[in-house]
């Protein structure tokens, strides 16, 4: 059902005082309510109609300073408030020892303050970065082979 | 010629050399502290990497963050403006090492000639003159009478470890040498750590007198004449202009030449800058050099349509100095007033803040080199410079008048700034007739509390 279609379905329950409406076809659902002040309230189920979230990609060639958004879509308030472990230096950011390894930290490691997160290359010498706090990742924010100056965000963290 | 230039610097003279590898088609990576974030030449470069919080220890000195940023960003050159690191042999070192151009002398220079006692000591061995003193510390108070005899009184007791204008006391006679030497000791004991003392002739009203010089990989120098900063406060400068108006051509030429002399001595490349006290009988003496590209380096460039910022980029790209930069005549006169975030009301407390307002002077003659804007705010680690007035004329009184205008067309509002110092400055009959010492600041302050009483 496209938009138009659900107009007319509004406005003749609303000519012929009809309350409720339901329309199912080919897995996609509608149901149309009027409410208590006679307004038609709109539920549906189709995936067509919830919008989506788009991920931006980087442009080539965009300064680095420019906001780098999360590889995930950013969900409301509650992760944002989380703190994050933030680069202490500038270089190449590598989430695993080796190309060929399993990354250090995956989205619900546990970690200590002791435990190395990842590393970060600069001038040819690879620096363990530890995650100086407890608590579990929930996020990683950095991208693998990326650049990161100092104070970017590498991880978002639920202190234990 | 390269392709891209990471600026170890900020402010003005970030924004400054950003310029000039744009003229040049060259790309530019800033760097910058956490505070500097919103700062113009961070806006202006092409690509920008933080590196650090606010404190300059741990952003803008920090030699590994600095390379570091220069390998991600991939560049052939690094301009290290000046203050910060444009003077650490260590870094330039660095550069060095990781194929990386400084744009600026080599490390040996820097050490040769940033040392101040080993600078004279090569001045000496050129022959140029330098002032007459103690040859090293004075020990005792016999050997600080017997070398104050030899050089001649009056003479100034100057501490070992001291710089910056401080620990220097004059001395007219014996009995005043005896007292100030003590007095002395103690101070720069308590001061440096160090209570070591020497004696050095003091030169009466002295102009501050500096000659731009420039030396490219083939072993040419040249000078671009000098510039007279006598006008300063607490012996940092605050005005200065080119050509000097205690100079005449017989002694431009003279100074020139020793500046060269000794620039070959120690095979100098690159931007630097011979510095003078000159007496008022044409008696010149050396005091240091400054191995990089200057504050007022502005005034020069316009007398002699020169960029130098772009001539020190292709001097490190290996080009030649152009043979037209030998033997030239200044044609204009030009006048530099610094404009600093400082409260003259309250002996020049520094004021970082927002600026709510900023207009910038504007029309012929007039050139502004600032890191400012509308909405602004200068952050409280850095020096409290916000900005360079520059004024140009077909002479010196075209400069004043111009500078006169500018200064009082120039509207920054939201922080304290030391431009109405500028406006009465520029009115000031010594100045105007161009009859003033490195002192004319202290008399300047006299003048104004016994008109004021």
């Amino acid at each position: 059902m496209d938009i138009k279609e659900i107009k007319a379905v509004i406005d003749l329950m609303r000519k012929n005082s009809l309350t409720e409406f339901e329309y199912e076809k080919d897995g996609t659902k509608i149901r149309i309510r009027r409410g208590p002040d006679g307004e038609p309230q709109v539920f549906a189920s189709s995936p067509s109609l919830i919008p989506t979230q788009t991920v931006l990609p980087i442009p080539a060639g965009l300064p680095i300073a420019a906001v780098t958004p999360s590889p995930t879509p950013a969900p409301a308030a509650p992760q944002e408030k989380l703190p994050s472990i933030n680069s202490p230096m500038v270089g190449t950011f590598y989430a695993s020892p080796a190309p060929d390894a399993p990354p250090y930290v995956e989205v619900g490691t546990v970690v200590n303050a002791e435990t190395v997160v990842c590393i970060i290359e600069a001038m040819k010498v690879m620096n363990e970065i530890k995650a100086e706090m407890s608590g579990t990742i929930t996020e990683i924010m950095a991208e693998n082979g990326k650049p990161v100056e100092f104070g970017k965000p590498l991880f978002r963290i639920k202190p234990a | 010629m390269f392709d891209k230039i990471l600026i170890a610097n900020r402010g003005e003279i970030a924004l400054r050399v950003i310029r000039a590898c744009k003229d040049l088609g060259i790309r530019t990576l800033a760097v910058y502290s956490e505070p500097d974030h919103d700062s113009l030449h961070v806006q202006a470069a092409d690509e920008a990497i933080c590196i650090g919080p606010g404190p300059s220890p741990q952003s803008y000195l920090k030699i590994d963050r600095i390379i570091s940023a220069a390998e991600v960003g991939d560049v052939d050159a690094i301009h290290p403006g000046y203050g910060f690191l444009s003077e650490s042999a260590h870094f330039a070192e660095v550069c060095q090492s990781c194929n990386i151009r400084f744009i600026g002398p080599s490390p040996e220079s820097i050490r040769r000639m940033g040392d101040k006692s080993l600078a004279r000591e090569n001045a000496r061995k050129a022959g140029v003159p330098i002032p007459p003193g103690s040859d090293g510390p004075v020990q005792t108070e016999q050997e600080a009478i017997k070398a104050a005899k030899k050089i001649g009184y009056p003479v100034m007791i100057k501490a070992v470890a001291g710089g910056g204008g401080k620990g220097m006391r004059p001395a007219h006679n014996d009995v005043s040498l005896v007292k100030g030497f003590l007095a002395a000791r103690m101070e720069a004991e308590k001061a440096f750590g160090n209570p070591e003392v020497y004696l050095e002739k003091f030169i009466e009203d002295p102009h501050h007198i500096e000659f731009q010089i420039l030396g490219d990989k083939r072993g040419k120098i040249v000078h671009l004449g000098e510039r007279d900063c006598s006008i300063q406060r607490r012996h940092q400068k605050l005005l200065e202009e080119a050509p000097s108006p205690l100079i005449d051509n017989d002694l431009r030429k003279k100074m020139g030449r020793a500046a060269v002399k000794l620039a070959e001595a120690v095979h100098y490349e690159n931007a630097g800058t011979m510095e003078f006290l000159v007496d008022g009988n044409g008696n010149y003496y050396f005091l240091e050099m400054n191995t990089r590209i200057q504050v007022e380096h502005p005034v020069t460039e316009e007398v002699y349509g020169i960029d130098l910022v772009k001539e020190q980029i292709k001097i490190a790209a290996g080009e030649r100095i152009p043979s037209e930069f030998e033997n030239l005549r200044p044609q204009r006169h030009a006048i530099e007033f610094r404009i600093n975030a400082e409260d003259p009301a309250t002996d020049f407390r520094p004021c970082p803040g927002t600026v709510s307002l900023y207009y910038p002077p504007g029309g012929i003659g007039i050139r502004m080199d600032s890191h400012l804007y509308g909405g602004y705010s200068i952050p409280p680690f850095y020096d409290s410079m916000i900005g360079k007035l520059i004024a140009v004329g077909p002479d010196r009184a075209a400069a004043i008048a111009r500078m006169q205008r500018a200064l009082d067309e120039t509207i920054i509002r939201g922080v304290k700034t030391t431009i109405p110092l500028g406006q009465r400055i520029v009115r000031d009959q010594d100045f105007r007739r161009g009859k003033y010492s490195t002192h004319f600041l202290e008399r300047f302050f006299e003048k104004k509390v016994q008109s004021a009483s």
